[in-house]
């Protein structure tokens, strides 16, 4: 078992210490917030989460030029955003280690990897700009009981905040409001995917002879 | 009454006293001169369409439209017309911002948020979302449009230091122009109720002789005094109001 596995924070920490050390003159940002359960129905799967080690610990690092080495901590984040977020989405949820490999353990419909595809920040060095803005794109890999893959979804999401005096709070603020724009988009839209909406069809067809794709997908429906 | 012959009270000019007073007048001179050039120019043109009235135990929510790529109503200035409505004269019961986003999750997210009242009646035709609406009270959104930018800025300030002290010399200007629009929608009736746009300019200077001097002009500030002001009046008078522009020099 590995020391992360012991110790996700100290690990951070470690990593982040570690970071300022190689850097010199560093600034860090941990973002963390608390993200509200959305306003949603769930969809009638029970569905397996599987969040990889690398997105529990996910800490983007940029040597940003006339600036310093910027080291963002998001691990945090990503956890307190997608856990209510899946909880809510799905009728019913549960953690997994892997993909399924042939089976997916009893009574899961599928299972569902998140990732992070691609994470951006800007902050202004000129006074024109007055936005602080982050991106950050999300990977969503849905796998069928089988373990075929039904999707490998790309959800972005965007967020700006004015520049303070401390720049690092006005990452953290960018960072949180593009993660509740990925958020809303991952639970508004992920229902209007057509893969998805097949394989909610086939499981509800499954479940309940006569049933289609449709009446799975409406209440999440744009 | 006859003056005293022979009094004349005028005392002879004094040389030195004159100077002083030239010097006197010469810095009032200039002190009004900065003081008329740092100056706030406003201007609020509300327009009600409808006749609601806000009626006890109704609350409102002031949110920030946060769909433009290069502007958007500042925090601490939807902060500001929040406070100022729940305070002072007729006070109205606000809801928090935040908590309210919270509570609509995802719906009131930049690229999800209703932007028009079409818009609102298709949300709330999603299970849960109008009862969710109900729970927090709020009857108003007040949707805060628009941003405080640096228009025009001139002028120069050089400083210099030496053994025999250190000091600076010049004259720095800018403008800054506050422009929002205020739009409320009744989310019970699902209607627009109008929009206020108030347009503050406002003009700060500072000279430097030895230190510099600043005049700060806040329209921001005054953009907040000034629609928070015609916010009450809108939310508290049924008819008659609206649709005449209002100038503040």
């Amino acid at each position: 078992m590995s020391l992360s596995h012991q110790n996700p924070v100290a690990m951070r920490w470690f990593a982040l210490a570690a970071c300022a050390l190689v850097g010199g003159c560093s600034t860090q940002v941990i973002v963390e917030a608390k993200f509200p359960t959305p306003l949603v129905q769930p969809l009638p799967v029970s569905v397996g989460i599987l969040i990889p080690e690398e997105l529990y610990n996910y800490i983007y690092t940029e040597d940003v030029p006339e600036q310093s080495l910027w080291t963002i901590a998001l691990g945090d984040a990503n956890v307190s955003m997608l856990q209510p977020l899946f909880k809510r989405m799905f009728r019913d949820t549960r953690s997994v280690d892997a993909v399924p490999a042939g089976s997916a353990p009893a009574g899961l419909d599928g299972v569902l990897k998140p990732t992070i595809a691609k994470f951006e920040f800007d902050v202004p060095v000129g006074q024109r700009d007055k936005f602080v803005e982050v991106w950050i794109q999300y990977q969503l890999s849905l796998y069928d009981a089988d373990g075929r893959t039904v999707i490998d979804w790309t959800v972005s999401g965007y967020g700006k905040s004015e520049l303070m005096r401390n720049r690092q709070d006005a990452v953290q603020k960018a960072a949180i409001v593009a993660m509740r724009e990925a958020g809303a988009t991952i639970s508004t839209k992920f229902a209007d995917q057509p893969q998805i909406k097949s394989w909610l069809g086939e499981k509800e067809h499954a479940a309940t002879p006569g049933a289609g794709p449709q009446a799975a997908a409406k209440p999440e429906a744009q | 009454m006859q003056p005293h012959q022979g009094q004349d009270r005028r005392q002879p000019p004094n040389p030195k006293r004159s100077e002083m007073n030239f010097t006197h007048f010469a810095a009032i001179a200039l002190v009004t001169g900065l003081v008329a050039g740092c100056g706030i120019t406003s201007r609020v043109e509300p327009y009600k369409q409808g006749s609601a009235v806000i009626q006890q135990g109704e609350h409102v929510v002031v949110l920030a439209r946060k769909q433009h790529a290069n502007h958007e109503a500042e925090a601490d200035f939807v902060q500001c017309i929040s406070t100022a409505l729940a305070k002072g004269d007729k006070p109205i019961e606000v809801h928090a911002s935040k908590e309210f986003e919270d509570k609509m999750y995802p719906w009131f997210e930049p690229s999800t948020a209703p932007l028009t009242t079409e818009d609102l009646s298709h949300l709330f035709e999603r299970p849960g979302v109008l009862d969710q609406v109900r729970g927090t009270g709020v009857r108003y959104v007040v949707w805060l449009d628009g941003s405080t930018d640096r228009v025009a800025s001139g002028g120069g300030i050089s400083c210099a230091a030496g053994i025999g002290g250190a000091g600076c010399m010049g004259l720095a200007w800018w403008e800054d122009d506050s422009r929002y629009d205020a739009t409320v929608w009744d989310i019970r009736d699902l209607q627009s109720e109008g929009t206020i746009h108030a347009d503050v300019k406002g003009r700060s200077v500072m000279p430097a002789i030895i230190i510099p001097l600043p005049f700060i002009a806040h329209p921001q500030a005054h953009a907040c005094r000034d629609l928070t002001k015609q916010l009450k009046q809108f939310l508290t008078t049924p008819e008659g109001y609206g649709g005449r522009a209002v100038d503040a020099g």
